[in-house]
């Protein structure tokens, strides 16, 4: 079929004066802007998604609340001892790999984008965190061991990521739901743009249509003329909508890379998730050269 | 002269066709006629009387308002697009105003009948400089048709309409802007392929030329078709109708 389209060799419909070329190709790199901005999004929120679902199968995080005692001291010290009975604890449990405290300088890290730099996390009442590595095949009760750990440890709770995972999860769902809208969008308006163009330009060169079907083209000779010009255009209008969606893409990942935190972490696109955005000006050829093609073959219905 | 439609010799047969233009009055009314194979007929009439109808329908540009049209045997009211340009490929057609693209060169123009046909472009190129060459317009091969006198666009419009040898030659006025060698020259060259076959269709008025080529004459006078045999006076080699 595509082979269909691009096989005729000569172009008599002078297409290339067309003004409307400028305008497809505008419109076809806006949308492949448009498209591959927001298909870069939904890669990069699957990517960080998996990412988060395979540190979370194998992890999990306790945490022991702060003493708040008048003695400032005395309080840590019993924060500090009850961290240490549940690291010795959770080394013990069955399935577990390693059971590390973060230190005052991971959690000033952490505690860095909302409270600023200057502090010092020993004179805040802030909780301090175990983060414990289990083994992905060794099934973990989860309630069992949340008992046993308030047994040793009373300060202490378990966090396994769950909940908030969840909410994230259905965060990221949305997100891709909108990047869909905005791509079925984005391609009825370049399709509807290139059908106008077409419709308009075969009323421009009707005279040189007609004398083509006198000498006995078909309709599918005139169709592939077009599918031709506008598969160019596309790929044209893709390519400049390419280059500016490349840094595009690279200034918002720079934005969110600052925003950290632990939670924005994994949001670099793979080679395979480039390759897609890559392979945009390609489809956008493919959708202009069917969509004349197509237009044309509609549109000389009506002619002679 | 006038049979059943659908004759297995025929090429264009109309029956009781006639043709009008929005809610106007019919410009053709109940034309019946048959044109046999190898045929060579003259379409005379006055300015407005339809030849340029006429000639439009058996090109496969104009449909019948009424009747029934035939081109090669084929009724083409129900002859579908794909056919339609099928059959005008067996169709070369000279118009009076050339309809030529102008964008393109003389060869490109001369070209176009095989091209559509998907002819192997050496075979293009050797047929299309042949018969450039023959029309004395080798010299002006790559330049665009726009540029070209009025004789010299007359004639890449009938080299593009034969270079296809094809079984119907329609012309419309083909010899009105050329000088009178050339026009005999053209002429001749319809006549050599009516010999090989093609059925000739030529609308004129040049009682020169009818004199001059011996033809059945398809007159066209209020609306009507009617057909004059010529009277060959041998001696002189020149041709007058009854």
């Amino acid at each position: 079929m595509t082979k269909n389209i691009i096989s005729s060799r000569k172009q008599e419909v002078p297409l290339q004066d067309d003004t409307s070329n400028i305008f497809l190709q505008v419109m076809v790199c806006i949308a492949v802007f448009l498209s591959g901005v927001a298909l870069a999004g939904v890669l990069a929120v699957n990517a960080m998604l998996n990412s988060w679902n395979e540190s979370i199968l194998g992890a999990l995080t306790v945490q022991i609340m702060p003493v708040v005692e008048s003695n400032k001291d005395a309080g840590l010290a019993e924060t500090l001892r009850q961290q240490s009975k549940a690291v010795e604890f959770l080394k013990q449990w069955p399935g577990v790999i390693s059971a590390d405290p973060l230190s005052d300088k991971d959690l000033k890290h952490l505690i860095q984008p909302w409270l600023g730099d200057g502090i010092e996390v020993s004179d805040l009442p802030v909780p301090r965190l175990i983060d414990v590595k289990i083994k992905k095949d060794v099934p973990i009760d989860f309630a069992n061991l949340s008992v046993s750990l308030a047994k040793v440890a009373p300060l202490a709770s378990i966090d396994n990521h769950k909940i908030w995972l969840d909410k994230l999860v259905k965060f990221a769902d949305s997100l891709r739901l909108l990047a869909f809208v905005v791509l079925v969008l984005v391609i009825v308006v370049t399709s509807g743009a290139i059908f106008y163009c077409t419709q308009t330009s075969l009323g421009l060169h009707r005279y040189v249509i007609e004398i083509l079907h006198l000498m006995g083209a078909k309709d599918t000779y005139v169709a592939q003329q077009y599918a031709r010009k506008a598969s160019f255009l596309g790929f044209m209008g893709g390519v400049y909508g390419l280059v500016l969606a490349v840094p595009t893409i690279f200034i918002v990942s720079g934005f969110a890379k600052q925003i950290e935190g632990g939670i924005i972490s994994e949001t670099s696109l793979s080679l395979t998730d480039w390759g897609i955005v890559g392979s945009l000006p390609f489809f956008s050829a493919i959708m202009a050269m069917l969509t004349a093609y197509y237009t044309v073959k509609h549109t000389l219905i009506r002619y002679m | 002269m006038i049979k059943n439609v659908g004759d297995v010799d025929s090429v264009i047969s109309m029956q009781n066709v006639g043709i009008r233009y929005g809610q106007g009055a019919e410009v053709l009314s109940d034309v019946n006629l048959i044109l046999k194979r190898g045929s060579f007929h003259f379409l005379t009439g006055k300015s407005g009387a339809g030849k340029t109808s006429l000639l439009s329908m058996m090109y496969l540009s104009q449909k019948a308002s009424r009747g029934i049209v035939k081109i090669f045997g084929r009724n083409v009211s129900y002859a579908d697009r794909d056919s339609l340009a099928l059959l005008r490929r067996k169709i070369g057609v000279v118009f009076q105003d050339f309809r030529l693209l102008d964008h393109m060169s003389s060869f490109d123009n001369v070209a176009l009948p095989l091209r559509v046909c998907g002819m192997d472009e050496r075979e293009v190129r050797k047929r299309v400089t042949e018969l450039l060459r023959w029309v004395e317009l080798d010299q002006k091969i790559n330049e665009p048709t726009s540029t070209l006198s009025g004789g010299e666009k007359q004639r890449v419009a009938i080299a593009r309409a034969v270079i296809n040898r094809p079984e119907i030659l329609l012309a419309d006025e083909p010899t009105g802007n050329v000088d009178s060698d050339i026009a005999h020259k053209l002429m001749k060259l319809f006549v050599e392929l009516n010999k090989l076959g093609t059925t000739v269709v030529i609308a004129t008025h040049s009682e020169r030329l009818i004199t001059d080529f011996p033809y059945p004459r398809l007159h066209l006078q209020n609306g009507g078709l009617k057909i004059y045999r010529p009277i060959v006076e041998k001696k002189i080699g020149r041709g007058t109708y009854d």
